[in-house]
């Protein structure tokens, strides 16, 4: 009889460990009747942790009986767990009410209705202080469907003593821009002595897209057309196979790296970069000893300024129950003074133009620099539910060319794939 | 010996112990193996649980005209048919030199198992750094221009990325196979090499005559697990090379991720991981038919 007991004991336990495995489903309303808004958003610096921690407490004061606002950081790391976990959501229907996206994934996620429009979430006054850049990454189809409190921006980075060796200086006015073909003069010039002229980005991933594009269009192209329905004739492009083509000659006559170090610019072994403005921020505090400037992105020869755009964003899923305080988070996270904040804590520039008010640095070089970019050159990546097959598929076009694939060969191919993707998918 | 199966209430507690392990199986293994296949003959975006529409054996067919996929399937064998040899001589190799017992013997054999104890993504990404096609910068690139050869570019040359991930992944998987090695010589009965030794074989002759014939067993099954592990090479090109350059070491089972997860091709995936599971089967009962021939 004991024997027996002990058998059903083990197997009883045994079921449950294999149970608590599973997990209940997002919780929409609280025990004290709250209606509970979760956030998902990728985790972040410890600056950033602290933002998320002292705002969620300042919201749940002032809505005491009203909203419970949680928050859940999901580890994004340099891989694709953050979307694995999205993905596993739609499948369950379990997404949270407000979904932290990142900016060119906006148009995927609109197109397949797992975030709804935002429309009247905002006033019309709180609209037009959003930036531009911001709606516009935002915007599939005619309608926004995120918002975000900070944006990004790239420019070239110079190690002002290489400069001075060689007797250049860096343009501090927009239109003196360099053009590609005075920027490889000097990245000419600038490789000797173990140190590259220039760094281009090798992440084999989706820093190649949002970097390289401005190329494409700086030249007068782009990655796919205004709709977004189709690449071939953009990506493949003459101007873009000129622009690859460019790119490519840095690589090819030396004066950049295909395997650059880790933080190559920083140690002196590059003398430019195409940096993030975020970069600012890492070289004030940690390389006080490198004598740097930054200018601005280059110009196709007979192009147009062109730089990058974008950032994560917040947006309201298709599983929100309580819209009204969605809305009501929506609004706080994205207020002027919280953009202010959340933006100075991640040193990256605000999205909303009263927020630089409050912000002076932003009105000094280095950093005016990148809020003008922003403000007039500003380009976001681009719009169309295929995104996700066109940066995997250009990220890798662009490693092959550097590894000697024909850049038309190379372009055509991520036409086809995502045109393939959009006709399967999104035609109709 | 005792008979196994007892008393009808022993019987009754053992299904009870098997149970979990049988519901887990179904649940995380068969279940999902059979929606697989399900999944394969429909055009399930990820995205759109909703829109799953039955496509009939249309997968299948843009499979078959899919360059990428024969080239994933080509890399899978290629990396198959160069590692398992490698990897079991050098395994071998490894398990003779440390099999004597010698002072300090000891510590060898921690350091050459002690790869297999690190993780694949710590290893793949120390290699990475080691394997950087700049001399400035990478250590093995350093080396050869220190020794008078041209650097390579390693995995960023389409001709020697994938036996540059052959070479490190033998490295990091050689020590389990050396253990196993080291436990098949220890079973070698001592006095057949005396015999042999007495017959006047030389060290190389009783290698062949008698280590070689005495680990036939072991050989059979190291090979046999080899060559299933290296079918499902992911890690490796997942976080050294992301398949490329110029497709160069895109493998099956990165295949499926790539479309299924990246991608969002989830149908595709399924109906690319259905194919790679029957390569598989086949190849396994293959492999048990020639070790049972002889």
């Amino acid at each position: 009889m004991k024997k027996r007991a002990i058998v059903l004991l083990s197997a009883v336990s045994m079921m449950g460990i294999m149970l608590t495995g599973c997990k209940d489903a997002e919780e929409r309303v609280n025990a004290d009747g709250e209606s509970v808004i979760t956030v998902w958003s990728p985790s972040d610096e410890p600056a950033i942790e602290q933002w998320w921690v002292d705002k969620i407490n300042e919201f749940n004061a002032a809505h005491e009986g009203s909203i419970e606002l949680r928050r859940e950081a999901i580890v994004r790391a340099d891989s694709y767990a953050y979307e694995d976990k999205i993905n596993a959501a739609i499948t369950s229907n379990d997404l949270p009410d407000i979904l932290y996206v990142d900016g060119p994934t906006v148009s995927v996620y609109a197109a397949n209705e797992i975030i709804q429009p935002l429309d009247d979430m905002f006033t019309q006054e709180d609209w037009d202080d959003f930036l531009d850049s911001n709606k516009e990454q935002g915007t599939y189809n005619g309608k926004i469907y995120a918002i975000g409190a900070t944006e990004s921006s790239v420019a070239l980075y110079y190690n002002k003593d290489m400069l001075d060796s060689i007797g250049v200086t860096a343009p501090d006015k927009l239109e003196d821009a360099w053009t590609w073909s005075e920027f490889k003069e000097i990245v000419k010039a600038l490789t000797k002595d173990g140190v590259v002229g220039t760094n281009i980005i090798m992440d084999k991933g989706e820093g190649l897209p949002y970097v390289l594009e401005q190329f494409w269009i700086s030249n007068g192209t782009d990655f796919v057309s205004e709709d977004g329905s189709t690449a071939n004739g953009y990506v493949n492009s003459p101007e873009g196979v000129e622009a690859a083509a460019f790119l490519n000659s840095l690589i090819q006559e030396g004066y950049a790296n295909i395997d650059p170090i880790q933080k190559e610019f920083h140690n002196g072994k590059a003398a430019t970069m195409l940096g993030g403005s975020w970069e600012v921020a890492t070289l004030e505090k940690d390389y006080p000893d490198l004598n740097w400037g930054v200018t601005y992105f280059p110009v196709a020869d007979e192009g147009i300024p062109t730089s990058p755009t974008g950032d994560w964003a917040a947006a309201v899923t298709r599983d929100v129950q309580d819209l009204n305080a969605a809305k009501e988070v929506m609004n706080f996270l994205m207020s002027k003074e919280n953009v202010a904040t959340y933006a100075q804590a991640i040193a990256k520039p605000p999205t909303r133009n009263s927020s630089y008010e409050v912000l002076p640095e932003y009105n000094e070089y280095p950093r005016s620099l990148f809020k003008q970019q922003l403000m007039e050159t500003g380009h976001p990546r681009p719009r169309t539910p295929s995104y996700s097959v066109l940066s995997a598929s250009y990220a890798e076009a662009m490693v092959n060319i550097f590894t000697g694939v024909d850049p038309q060969e190379a372009l055509d191919e991520v036409a086809e794939k995502t045109d393939r993707d959009y006709q399967k998918y999104y035609a109709n | 010996m005792k008979k196994v199966v007892g008393k009808k209430s022993e019987r009754m507690a053992a299904y009870i112990f098997v149970l979990p392990a049988v519901i887990l199986l179904a649940a995380f293994l068969i279940y999902p193996a059979l929606q697989t296949v399900r999944y394969a003959f429909t055009n399930y975006n990820i995205m759109r649980p909703d829109r799953i529409t039955f496509c009939g054996f249309d997968n299948f067919i843009e499979i078959f005209q899919d360059k990428d996929f024969w080239k994933a399937f080509t890399n899978t064998l290629y990396f198959t048919v160069l590692v398992v040899p490698f990897q079991t001589v050098l395994a071998l190799a490894l398990a003779l030199l440390i099999s004597s017992r010698r002072k300090g013997v000891s510590i060898f054999r921690a350091a050459y198992f002690s790869p297999q104890v690190t993780s694949m993504v710590v290893v793949a990404i120390l290699w990475t750094v080691m394997y950087n096609s700049n001399p400035e910068s990478g250590l093995l690139n350093a080396l050869l221009v220190k020794l008078g050869f041209e650097p390579s570019g390693f995995l960023n040359d389409p001709d020697t990325a994938m036996n540059s991930i052959i070479f490190m992944s033998a490295w990091q998987g050689a020590g389990y196979q050396m253990m196993i090695f080291l436990a098949g010589l220890q079973g070698i009965p001592r006095d057949q090499y005396e015999a042999a030794s007495i017959d006047g074989a030389g060290k190389l002759k009783s290698f062949l005559y008698v280590t070689l014939p005495g680990l036939k067993n072991v050989i059979k099954y190291v090979v046999m697990i080899t060559v299933i592990q290296a079918m499902k090479l992911f890690t490796q090109p997942y976080v050294m090379t992301k398949g490329g350059p110029q497709n160069s070491t895109r493998t099956m089972v990165y295949y499926v991720y790539e479309q299924g997860l990246q991608k969002r091709n989830f149908g595709y995936a399924c109906a690319v991981a259905a194919i790679f599971f029957v390569i598989v089967v086949i190849l396994s009962l293959g492999m048990k038919k020639l070790i049972k021939a002889d």
